[in-house]
């Protein structure tokens, strides 16, 4: 009945045809939200509640199993597994050791220097484990700083020997009479002064 | 742990809380909130206390502070003796840690003192406040700006320039 009464109209048919096809879906997809049985009247359409056929039950139980699809965390999980067992391997002694120390030994009290005593390097420290340290596996500050004076001694005498074998062998180039730049020339006596007049001829 | 400060060198002011007086008979809350921190929080913390400290007297240690013997200073020792330059040198860097130590014990002073005061510490601490303040200006005039690679050496020069700074205000 619409397509025939669009013959009558005025504007042209294909034009026609989509705004009542666009009417059509409007149509169905209005009744697709209000479905309207047979046996329901506009009446009862607001008071009586709609059954709707396009929804599923939903029953909150355990719910569907999924497989889900996602790329491999093992590697991920196995660097993080092994990064805690070696860092508590050697983390967990140092931590009893630590806090066993602290908590059994203690650190020391400030103490005058009694009189004619004079204290081992370790005893300037306060915590056990530092003087643990600087008695096992440090020489004492004393030694150290001998050391470095050593060292400058060594270095200083090095420099000056340096200096004065320059001043001697500027000398010696000089006057010639050291030991030094002596350049080995044939004897004199292999000479044969026979044929010569003078000496120098 | 370390043994808590000397209790008389910051006296603090008399208390001046009113003897208690009370009227009604509902329970007092901050009693209540007292008496619960106290048995729970304080007790435990305290008996743990008691029992390290307890365990640790077995085994007292002792330290001690250590003194050093003045030497020979940069301007004593000669042209080229490098180790009396050394010697020289660490003392500068002993003097210079004491002097460090120095300005940090007037600044514990004179924060302590603003604690204490309250609103009108500027009033009341102004003798701290006096000697921090020299104590700073000296230390700045000293070692101010010698950096983080200073040296006894760079110290001397340092004397040096404020010496001839004086001499030439002088004029």
């Amino acid at each position: 009945m619409d397509e025939s009464a669009s013959a009558l109209l005025p504007c042209r048919p294909t034009v026609v045809m989509v705004g009542m096809s666009v009417l059509r879906s409007a149509a169905a997809f209005a009744a697709r939200l209000t479905p309207l049985k047979p046996g329901s009247s506009p009446a009862n359409l607001l008071t009586r509640a709609i059954p709707r056929t396009d929804k599923a039950a939903i029953r909150w139980g355990h719910g569907k199993k999924m497989f889900v699809i996602k790329p491999s965390d093992y590697y991920d999980r196995r660097f993080l597994r092994l990064l805690q067992y070696y860092v508590l391997l050697t983390g967990i002694p140092v931590a009893i050791i630590v806090t066993g120390v602290n908590l059994f030994i203690g650190e020391a009290e400030l103490a005058e220097i009694p009189e004619g005593y004079e204290p081992e390097h370790w005893e300037y420290y306060k915590h056990p484990i530092t003087r643990w340290i600087s008695r096992n596996l440090y020489d004492s500050p004393v030694k150290d700083y001998e050391k470095m004076m050593a060292a400058i001694q060594i270095e200083k005498e090095k420099a000056d020997m340096r200096l004065t074998q320059m001043e001697v062998r500027r000398h010696m180039r000089e006057s010639g009479d050291g030991p030094w730049f002596q350049i080995p020339t044939l004897n004199k006596d292999l000479i044969d002064n026979s044929p010569k007049a003078s000496p120098d001829n | 742990m370390p043994a808590d400060y000397d209790k008389d060198a910051y006296p603090e002011p008399p208390r001046k809380t009113p003897v208690v007086d009370k009227q009604t008979a509902l329970p007092n809350p901050a009693l209540i909130l007292t008496k619960v921190f106290y048995y729970a929080v304080d007790l435990p913390v305290t008996t743990f206390r008691d029992v390290v400290d307890s365990i640790r007297s077995k085994n007292k240690l002792v330290y001690y502070h250590q003194r050093f013997r003045r030497v020979p200073d940069l301007t004593e020792c000669q042209e080229g003796d490098y180790v009396c330059c050394y010697e020289a040198e660490m003392q500068w860097r002993r003097d210079y840690k004491v002097d460090q130590e120095i300005v940090k014990v007037v600044q514990e002073r004179m924060k302590a003192c603003q604690q204490r005061e309250g609103d009108s510490f500027l009033q009341n601490c102004a003798r701290e406040i006096q000697q921090f303040n020299d104590v700073t200006k000296n230390y700045q005039s000293r070692y101010g700006d010698l950096g983080a690679y200073a040296s006894g050496r760079k110290c001397l020069m340092k004397q040096k320039e404020r010496m001839m700074a004086a001499q030439a205000r002088a004029w």
